[in-house]
């Protein structure tokens, strides 16, 4: 998986490239909005990581240029910490997702491996399945081994963003921004709360967990394999 | 300082404006007076002489036609005083009697320059031709009246002179209490560019337009001085609020680093490191966001937000983490209000007082969520029956940084409730922290417009 980083400051850009290199991904980089342009339209990429500031063409321009011009790659913005409506900007000019400056390198990790995943412009999905545990979008019945389940509103919505992205980690930081529409962080754990909850009706009382916790970065949902 | 040029002050200009102001009315009086005393002078001639010539025809009918130079001779030395001119010649031009010499006849109302007892004088003068032949002009000298129009120009010479030095001293004398009044403002606010702060406009407390400037200024510099300590105070608090965090971090890898450890041991301290620095970054963007809301830059527009929805779904949000902490959350919300507010920035500030209220609330406790309608108002508060804030602490605690004794080793950077007052302030409601008998209440009250 080719992966384009569009990052000026220098020490930035090698620690991106230095963690997605050893994580396998071949990584390009450009070192001005410029470049990068030039390097997306010109080549073929999974994925575009571009800084919102960078000298020559800022990063908002470049992905709405690139937009304009028919590529769809998937990108990551990466945004300073006092942005209240970057991220709005960021996504309504054709962003996927954005992380904030400075980032843990498992949040970035992360996100990459969603982003790389998401199915662009397909068939929309209504129905998920992982090991025995199912559930439909359209119905909101969520059954493991046949037995049906029932959940609150808000962990419906939790356990069908952990089965969007089965397998892959999930940051606390991802489930807020996408489960709750909180784009802060609480200082209550109410991700955790709504977790443990989850993982009580999910999988008490059955021989194998689904749901797991990535020490340090988020959780999992996976069957055992 | 430039020293005032009291010939380019505003005051100056102004006396001078109203110095041409009285010159223009006198002008005016003057000439309307000058006008109507001309015009009227004439009347007066002119029926003079006709009043005149009627008295001496009725004479002569009484006394016969042959009495007529006698008549004008009475005549002549009856108003000799007033300068009256008569001149009686025969049919042949001959002068019979009169006070001028002989002239060709001239008829009709006109006037005419004559010498008149040895002097050349402007005469207003009137000539008949009388029922024998014989031919009559009678004259009324104009001298009094131009010594009239004289004396009036004279007069409102005088006036006008007089005007004049009175309006520059008036002027002069209004205009300079007027600058002594604005040089003592802006001597003040030369001293506060200066950097002495303190400074403040005396007031003469006569509640003119001067004292209710000197006052706005005053209540600015108020503000100001505000503003400049709590900078002072929040830059000092940064600056503390950080070294303490930065030291801890230094003196845990400074120990690691000596000791030598494992790398296990390593591994350990950096993670413990990296956990710090990340709290350090976490208050950074806090306080960057609050300065951001209280930019009030880059503001998303305001779009509705029903608030009962909101309050439930926070509420619905974080119960089961008040559940994991013993408490019990719940929601009184009146429904069907919507305010026009950035949804974003108003989660966060319920979700920040709901989360303060959990984590100093101690189990077997119930926090409530309020939402109520108060006449066009609307109320959201979040009440708890926990330790509560000591009243002389209420209006700390909205201080960045500021942290009750009894809290300071809970987690916290100081910070939430200063974001809850900067959003507050950004949707122009108003932050007031109250008994709740026992625990806290804050409420936002938020003006019907919001």
């Amino acid at each position: 998986m080719r992966i384009l980083v569009v990052e000026d400051d220098a020490e930035t850009a090698a620690y991106l490239i230095g963690g997605l290199e050893e994580e396998g991904y071949a990584v390009t980089h450009a070192g001005d909005g410029r470049d990068g342009l030039f390097l997306a339209t010109t080549e073929n990429f999974d994925l575009l990581i571009i800084d919102r500031m960078l000298p020559e063409l800022d990063g908002l321009t470049l992905v709405k240029t690139l937009r304009a011009s028919g590529n769809e790659t998937s990108v990551l913005f990466l945004t300073t910490m006092s942005g209240i409506d970057d991220r709005v900007t960021g996504l309504n000019a054709g962003g996927d997702d954005y992380l904030v400056k400075p980032f843990a390198f498992s949040e970035l990790l992360a996100r990459v491996k969603a982003l790389a995943r998401r199915p662009r412009g397909t068939h929309v999905e209504t129905h998920f399945k992982v090991g025995d545990l199912e559930l439909d979008l359209l119905t909101r019945v969520v059954k493991r081994s046949g037995h049906e389940i029932a959940l609150q509103p808000r962990e419906f919505r939790l356990l069908e963003y952990l089965m969007r992205h089965a397998g892959e980690v999930v940051t606390r930081t991802m489930l807020l921004d996408n489960v709750w529409n909180y784009h802060f962080d609480p200082r209550t754990n109410v991700v955790e709360s709504h977790l443990s909850r989850l993982r009580t009706k999910v999988d008490k009382g059955y021989s194998s967990e689904l749901i797991h916790t990535v020490r340090g970065a988020g959780y999992c949902l996976r069957a055992r394999d | 300082m430039r020293a005032t040029n009291p010939l380019r002050t505003s005051s100056f200009r102004l006396t001078l404006a109203y110095a041409a102001l009285f010159v223009l009315c006198v002008l005016v009086l003057f000439g309307v007076t000058y006008v109507f005393v001309n015009e009227y002078a004439l009347q007066d001639e002119t029926e003079e002489i006709a009043v005149e010539f009627a008295d001496i025809q009725s004479e002569v009918q009484l006394a016969g036609q042959e009495r007529l130079p006698d008549i004008i001779n009475s005549h002549l030395k009856l108003r000799e005083e007033v300068r009256a001119v008569y001149l009686l010649l025969d049919p042949q031009g001959n002068k019979i009697t009169g006070n001028i010499e002989p002239m060709q006849p001239v008829f009709g109302p006109r006037m005419m320059d004559l010498v008149v007892e040895g002097k050349l004088r402007s005469v207003r003068t009137n000539g008949f031709r009388l029922g024998n032949g014989d031919y009559l002009l009678i004259g009324q000298d104009t001298d009094t009246l131009n010594d009239m129009t004289a004396l009036i120009v004279r007069s409102f010479g005088v006036g006008l002179i007089v005007t004049l030095i009175l309006a520059v001293l008036g002027g002069a004398i209004i205009g300079r209490s007027v600058l002594k009044r604005i040089e003592s403002i802006s001597s003040t606010t030369r001293a506060i560019v200066g950097g002495d702060l303190s400074q403040r406009v005396a007031l003469r407390d006569s509640g003119d337009e001067f004292d209710a400037l000197a006052a706005g200024v005053n209540a600015m510099l108020d503000r100001i001085e505000d503003l400049m300590r709590s900078m002072r105070q929040v830059s000092n608090d940064i600056a503390h609020d950080l070294r303490t965090p930065l030291t801890r971090l230094r003196q845990k890898l400074e120990h690691a680093h000596r000791r030598g450890a494992s790398t296990e041991e390593l591994h350990e301290a950096l993670g413990g490191s990296i956990a710090q620095v990340d709290s350090i970054l976490e208050t950074f963007g806090a306080l960057l966001r609050i300065a951001q809301i209280e930019a009030g830059g880059r503001a998303a527009p305001p779009a509705p937000v029903n608030m009962s929805k909101l309050l439930a779904s926070i509420v619905e949000d974080f119960s089961p983490a008040a559940e994991d902490h013993g408490q019990r959350l719940v929601a009184d919300v009146e429904s069907g209000r919507t305010l026009s507010a950035d949804p974003e920035l108003l989660t966060q500030m319920i979700v920040n007082l709901v989360d303060n209220a959990i984590r100093h609330s101690p189990p077997g406790t119930t926090i409530c969520v309020q939402g109520k309608v108060i006449g066009d108002d609307f109320e959201l508060a979040v009440a708890d029956s926990g330790p509560g804030i000591p009243v002389h602490e209420r209006e700390k605690v909205l201080r960045p940084f500021y942290r009750l004794e009894a809290s300071r080793t809970t987690e916290g950077n100081g910070l939430g409730l200063s974001l809850v007052a900067a959003i507050a302030k950004r949707h122009h409601a108003t932050l007031s922290l109250n008994d709740n008998a026992p625990g806290l209440r804050v409420a936002v009250l938020f003006p019907a417009a919001a």
